[in-house]
């Protein structure tokens, strides 16, 4: 099905990056505070008093009578400080500000006519947004002057002046000492607007007040301001809303109905600012107010309240400078169009680690990790895909699901010893246990993934299941591919008789627990710190652990590896940041090197302390970076943590090796893969190659089926002058190239190894 | 190996590699470059330099777009 915007919108759709902060749903007009304050902190005044006065019609008014509801929901007090001195700071503006010339606006006089009956400041605020959008206004008020209750105030001559320098700039008619006794009298106006003070004139009209639209019972009169008990600063806001709506009802004879107390809530929106100084306010010197220094050092406190904590703290949204709406809007217009329309979301897509992070620190769980695993899932579905991104690790899985599978219920059946021995955790009394290794831990270690299983079986009567969960597939967006991994991983799980699996990947669990939640789960990690007998061995004597992202939402993970490794002896310590990316999830590497890059260095050294960790992934990321590292598994078996990093084609043997020890334990049955015929080359690599081919994910395999082609087809380049051959490769996604030397027929040194991933279509005529 | 690419030759054409327009595609794209190919049988030699260079940031301007 195409891809509706909503689709990508709803993933973000609670973020309120870019909203306006708290303090600004709390006012009446919605004055902008953020955009005032950074002009105020900055010293312009002139456009600091644009903003205000676009907002609150008449600033002094406003900044002598509001009560500042604003100050209560100020993020300040958030951390102890007092809310900035917002009226304060206006009367400062509006002392400094040196251009407050109204604007006069370039638009068409109207032809429809407005009354408005009275003049104080609900009618005023009225009148003066509908005369700029010309439309014909007069103002009855039966007093000789405006400002209506306003005039008893003691800085009425200051309101006085502003009514005037504002009035003067549009065209009102002003009927000053006319009062209007009955509405007959206003019949020729198109519109009118009874906004007569508090005890005011109705004409019979209040009780048909619609509140909502603010329209009486009779057509095309309205009511507003303290007549309709309506506080101060609400009749003058009204003033502007009503004149909005009021148009649209001279144009269309259409009624609007105001919204005038949505999103107030909002106001209770606040962010954590952790880590932010305190600041005094500022206390003006004069009685006057403050001084211009004074107002710009008080505005300066503003904290510019706008939620970024996603973009602060993933190195990934911060290199692309873009926020979660645009995203969202982005994942939708690059499925727009054909193939060769410009897409501009592609390298972000897939540079993302789809580690939860986001969501973890997002006020509303926006994850914008789910929205780019779904654009990738659309962009594959769609042919739009990049395959060179994910192929290494989509042949890999292949790879694990077929030949690198197995599965198996327990030897024999004996007796539930786990239970006698009160091993069972709760609920898991009568269960059946199968061990879900996945595919990483074993090719790191054997070792890890048969004494687990030899630990499980001992104590569980555990059966076993070899598989890759499909996080490859899942965070290349292949979907299909994904879904057929699951369909297969439970069939084998009915066949065993539906067990309990045991995990010792966080990334194998998420994905259980996501889609195939039928499958009851528990961590190795759980199960072993629950037993008294098990005591690991203290690798390092001072550690910091470093748990995997996907074990964020499983705390008694977390806590069982913490036991086993205090157990131990090890002196633990936490780092600031816990669940963190190391940088491999979502397979960025060959998508953004330079991301991966600096991902797995800022994890590195997130501790100066050897890390502890508990996901083979992890562990690869350190050792890759020489960071010193050890599983808990190695502290458990009593292991020596292993230094650097497996190749690829160890990495695969030890998969197969783990596969044959436990098949010849389990079914007694010799375990033979079927042999590639250029399986038995033997390949000579210098350290720097190897460190080249393992940069670029090129196996040996890879290297020796290109070599055994040329060398079976005579398809080959040779250079008689260094004796060396260049082969090629064309694979489904990449053309590899190899450098090389025969040694002996069976023997080549390997030059060196790359690959492109354009192809060429090649000429034979 | 850009240092001897001149000394190289088709095994099987036994013969010295020239230069010729060639047609790459990559994501739907199509280009043209000229590469050293064997003037005989049209197999086409993509030395290291250029594989790592110059087709490396085309492929990436072209995954960009």
């Amino acid at each position: 099905m195409k891809m509706r915007l909503e689709d990508a919108t709803s993933y973000t759709a609670k973020c309120f990056n870019g909203e306006p902060a708290s303090c600004s749903y709390a006012c009446p007009f919605r004055l902008d505070l953020r955009t005032f304050m950074d002009r105020a902190a900055r010293g312009k005044w002139s456009s600091a008093y644009k903003t205000l006065s676009n907002a609150v019609v008449f600033p002094s008014l406003v900044a002598a009578l509001c009560p500042q509801p604003c100050r209560n929901h100020c993020q300040r007090t958030q951390i102890g400080d007092e809310a900035l001195m917002i009226r304060d700071l206006e009367s400062a503006c509006i002392r400094f500000a040196k251009n407050k010339k109204p604007v006069k606006y370039a638009i068409p006089p109207k032809t429809k006519s407005v009354a408005v009956v009275g003049a104080g400041p609900a009618g005023l605020s009225f009148a003066l947004n509908l005369s700029r959008k010309r439309y014909l206004v007069t103002v009855f008020e039966k007093t000789g002057g405006w400002g209506g209750a306003l005039r008893e105030h003691e800085k009425f001559p200051e309101f006085d002046q502003e009514f005037t320098l504002l009035f003067s700039a549009v065209e009102t008619d002003f009927q000053f000492n006319r009062e209007i006794k009955s509405l007959e009298e206003l019949s020729g106006f198109d519109a009118v607007y009874i906004a007569t003070g508090r005890g005011g004139e109705t004409f019979g009209l209040k009780d048909t007040l619609d509140d909502k639209s603010m329209a009486t019972g009779k057509p095309g009169v309205f009511m507003g301001g303290a007549v309709c008990d309506m506080p101060l600063m609400e009749s003058i806001a009204l003033g502007t809303q009503l004149s909005q709506s009021v148009e649209v009802f001279l144009e269309t004879g259409k009624l609007t109905e105001l919204d005038r107390d949505a999103d107030r809530i909002k106001c209770e929106r606040y962010l954590r600012h952790d880590g932010e100084e305190k600041k005094p306010v500022v206390v003006p010197g004069l009685p006057d107010g403050y001084t211009e220094g004074e107002a710009m050092s008080e505005a300066s406190r503003c904290f510019q309240c706008d939620c970024d904590y996603c973009e602060k703290s993933c190195e990934m949204l911060k290199s692309f400078k873009k926020k979660p709406h645009r995203i969202a809007v982005e994942v939708f217009t690059d499925m727009q169009g054909s193939t060769l329309s410009s897409r501009t979301l592609t390298r972000e897509a897939y540079s993302c680690n789809i580690c939860g992070h986001c969501k973890s620190v997002c006020p509303e769980a926006v994850d914008i990790g789910a929205l780019l695993q779904y654009s990738r899932a659309e962009r594959l579905s769609a042919g739009k895909d990049i395959p060179a991104f994910h192929d290494y690790w989509l042949r890999e899985m292949d790879y694990a699901v077929t030949k690198g599978a197995y599965a198996s219920a327990a030897k024999e059946k004996t007796s539930a010893k786990y239970a006698e021995a009160k091993l069972a955790p709760a609920g898991f009394a009568e269960a059946k246990f199968a061990f879900f290794p996945g595919c990483q831990l074993g090719a790191y270690r054997p070792e890890h993934v048969v004494k687990s299983y030899e630990y499980l079986a001992d104590k569980y009567d555990a059966g076993l299941v070899l598989t890759c969960c499909g996080a490859p597939a899942y965070w290349a967006g292949d979907m299909d591919r994904f879904q057929k991994n699951i369909d297969q991983i439970l069939k084998q799980w009915n066949e065993l008789g539906k067990p309990v699996f045991v995990f010792a990947c966080a990334t194998c669990e998420t994905l259980f627990q996501a889609y195939m939640p039928e499958i009851k789960r528990i961590s190795l990690y759980e199960l072993m710190a629950k037993d008294d007998a098990l005591q690991p061995v203290q690798g390092y004597e001072n550690a910091a652990i470093f748990d995997p992202c996907n074990a964020r939402d499983d705390p008694e993970m977390q806590t069982s590896v913490r036991k086993l490794a205090e157990k131990a002896g090890t002196d633990l310590t936490e780092l600031p940041e816990k669940n963190r990316c190391c940088g491999y999830g979502g397979q960025i590497r060959l998508a953004n090197p330079s991301l991966y890059e600096e991902i797995t260095k800022n994890r590195s050294e997130a501790s100066d302390k050897p890390y502890i960790v508990y996901c083979a992934n992890c562990r690869e990321v350190f050792a890759s970076r020489e960071k010193p590292v050890t599983h808990i598994l190695d502290m458990v078996f009593g292991l020596e943590p292993l230094t650097g990093v497996q190749t690829l084609q160890e990495k695969r043997n030890n998969s197969l090796e783990v596969k044959r020890i436990l098949m010849k334990k389990l079914s007694g049955e010799e375990f033979q893969p079927e042999p590639n015929p250029w399986d038995s080359l033997s390949l000579v690599v210098s350290d720097d190659v190897q460190k080249e081919m393992d940069h670029f994910l090129i196996s040996a395999g890879d290297v020796k089926e290109t070599v055994f082609a040329a060398e079976s087809s005579g398809e080959k380049f040779v250079d008689e002058k260094s004796g060396t051959s260049l082969a090629c490769l064309i694979k489904p996604v990449l053309t590899y190239w190899v450098q090389y030397r025969m040694l002996d027929p069976r023997t080549f040194e390997i030059l060196s190894a790359y690959y492109h991933r354009m192809r060429f279509i090649e000429d034979d005529e | 190996m850009n240092d001897n690419r001149g000394s190289w030759k088709c095994l099987k054409c036994n013969e010295k590699l020239a230069k010729k327009k060639t047609v790459f595609t990559y994501l739907g794209h199509n280009f043209s470059h000229e590469v050293m190919t064997c003037p005989t049988c049209g197999k086409v030699f993509i030395p290291k330099d250029l594989a790592m260079g110059k087709m490396a940031q085309v492929e990436e301007q072209l995954e960009d777009k």
